[in-house]
């Protein structure tokens, strides 16, 4: 992230999570969930998902492709709630239990946009 | 089918394709000689698949594509005449890499060197200060072509200067199994890779097998793999497709998502439901899964089908379209593994947020076979076992290796085809 967006108005209360959650790529957010801790990333999860409904709804009305900074900079957040989903629902941890980090994967390429 | 005493249908896939039913060598998995036989007597003699045509569709397309079992770095190459070529990615002057890639579009490559020129279909066409040059042949000095062909979208190349097989007798009966298939979303993979502590074999197995799944992955596929009915996931179908084959795995009907994951409900509350993979479900999608050799019994309780394209590739099908696994050898107990989803353009903030979701699950199931498979060779390594007990939903396994010793010693293509 170059230069500092906003979130829309009304999603201040998510703002403390941008510059964690909010990486421009896949590879970003995953590594954001893989090397926080789960405290943190519980505290992200569950501001984040009570508004989530509401966020989704919000960045709807563009193109996926040509949204405004400040949507874009609100669905990446979203997209980083995805990834702590995964440490939340399913491992109950930030990783698969007992996997290496760091580890050699890479994505080479994300789904696109955002990716 | 009867069902046994774990309450699952008895399978015969082993006797059924005429395989022995034996312990399975374990020194292919460790020896030095075997992964020499391997690299020189197996991947530079075998079709490779290396890319698809979509990754180059225009005239003047090109990629650079890495064989790092044999240390050969290839441009395919997309000229004006149509035809996609393969080149040795090694200049006539002194030898340089000529294309630094991954890929672009350009109608002559310049090496870094010293500027020598190739035309995109290998002429050389340039070098600078000629006259100092002693009557260079320039005709014969072009990039040194690889054999490519092309199958069904597929590009492959073979290392040997002239191909002992076509690739369509390579492919034999696997050409006829997946011939028309409609492969989905072929532009837009995702593509992730990771350098592995594990004989390629070793990785490979782990994904040719669902006897693992409900221990190694319980919490991110384990239940959509198994159930009360087939507890231990034995497969639903395995054909044996000359060197290559196939086989079709179970899938628990039963399973649904737990709504106490909210982001998961969130993801599917507005959006069109399906598979995620299949973000958009179209008449494409509709065609692929009408291919007789997708889910190839009709089961209605099927997750996926591996077709294993010898020696390294898979072409996987399952209810939202394909995918491709590959394990390429770089050492006796190292690999490089390279897996591709085919994922839709997404439309709209539904179906990306699905494919984060669906994006970050998948690195989380590679990254539990990454652990698995370390431990694995580490395991193999001791010397302590020399074979391995396989049962016959392990049948690919078994298949693969028999294959392999083929290729290892036959001293014609045709005789380990045979
Ligand atoms: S090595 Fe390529 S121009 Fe000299
Ligand atoms: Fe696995």
């Amino acid at each position: 992230m170059s230069v500092r967006t906003t979130l829309p108005l009304g999603f201040a209360d998510l703002e403390p999570f941008v510059e964690q959650w909010a990486g421009a790529t896949v590879d970003a957010r995953m590594y954001a969930r893989a090397s926080a801790d789960m405290a943190g990333i519980r505290r992200f999860y569950e501001v984040a998902v009570a508004r989530g409904a509401e966020a989704l709804e919000y960045c709807a009305q563009f193109p996926l492709d040509a949204m405004p900074d400040d949507a874009a900079l609100l669905f990446r957040l979203m997209l980083g709630l995805a990834q702590a989903s995964i440490a939340v629902e399913i491992h109950g941890q930030p990783r698969a239990p007992g996997t290496p980090w760091p580890n050699s994967i890479t994505l080479q390429r994300g789904p696109s946009p955002f990716g | 089918m009867a069902q046994d005493a774990t309450g699952a249908a008895a399978t015969n896939f082993t006797r059924g394709i005429g395989l022995h039913t034996k312990p399975v060598p374990l020194e292919p998995y460790r020896s030095a000689s075997f992964f020499a036989a391997e690299r020189d007597r197996v991947f530079a003699r075998a079709w490779l698949m290396l890319a698809r045509v979509e990754e180059l569709p225009a005239p003047g397309d090109y990629v650079v594509k890495s064989i790092p079992t044999n240390g050969v770095s290839v441009i395919l190459s997309h000229a004006k005449d149509g035809r996609i070529r393969g080149f040795y990615n090694s200049c006539s002057h002194r030898g340089s890499e000529v294309v630094a890639g991954p890929r672009g579009n350009a109608a002559r490559f310049t090496c870094p060197y010293h500027s020598w020129t190739y035309a995109n279909d290998g002429r050389l066409v340039g070098i600078p200060d000629e006259p100092s040059f002693f009557a260079v042949d320039k005709a014969n000095c072009g990039l040194t072509p690889i054999a490519t062909e092309t199958w069904e979208g597929w590009i492959f190349v073979n290392l040997q200067r002239r191909p002992e097989v076509s690739l369509a007798m390579f492919l034999g009966p696997f050409a006829v199994h997946l011939a028309g298939l409609k492969y989905q979303a072929a532009s837009t993979p995702v593509v992730l890779t990771a350098d592995l502590d594990a004989n390629w074999k070793v990785v490979m197995d782990a994904f040719v097998e669902t006897y693992h799944i409900p221990v190694i992955h319980p919490k991110t596929i384990g239940t959509t793999f198994s159930s009360k009915m087939n507890p231990f996931a034995r497969l639903l179908d395995a054909r044996k497709l000359g060197i290559h084959q196939a086989v079709s795995m179970y899938g628990n009907p039963e399973y649904v998502a737990n709504p106490d994951n909210r982001v998961e409900a969130l993801a599917y509350s507005a959006a069109a439901t399906g598979s995620v993979i299949a973000a958009a479900t179209t008449e494409g999608a509709r065609a692929f899964l009408e291919h007789p050799s997708v889910n190839p019994t009709g089961s209605g309780t099927w997750s996926m089908d591996v077709n294993h394209l010898f020696p390294h590739t898979h072409i996987d099908c399952g209810p939202g379209g394909f995918w491709t696994h590959q394990f390429w050898p770089t050492s006796p107990n190292t690999c490089r593994y390279e897996v591709r989803f085919y994922v839709p353009q997404a439309q709209n903030v539904y179906e990306r947020f699905q494919q984060e979701l669906y994006v970050g699950r998948v690195a989380e199931i590679v990254l539990e076979d990454l652990n698995n498979v370390a431990r694995t060779q580490r395991g193999i390594d001791t010397g302590g076992k020399d074979f391995m007990q396989i049962q016959d939903s392990e049948i690919g396994i078994r298949h693969t290796m028999e294959q392999l010793m083929k290729w290892v010693d036959a001293d014609t293509v045709a005789e380990a085809m045979a």
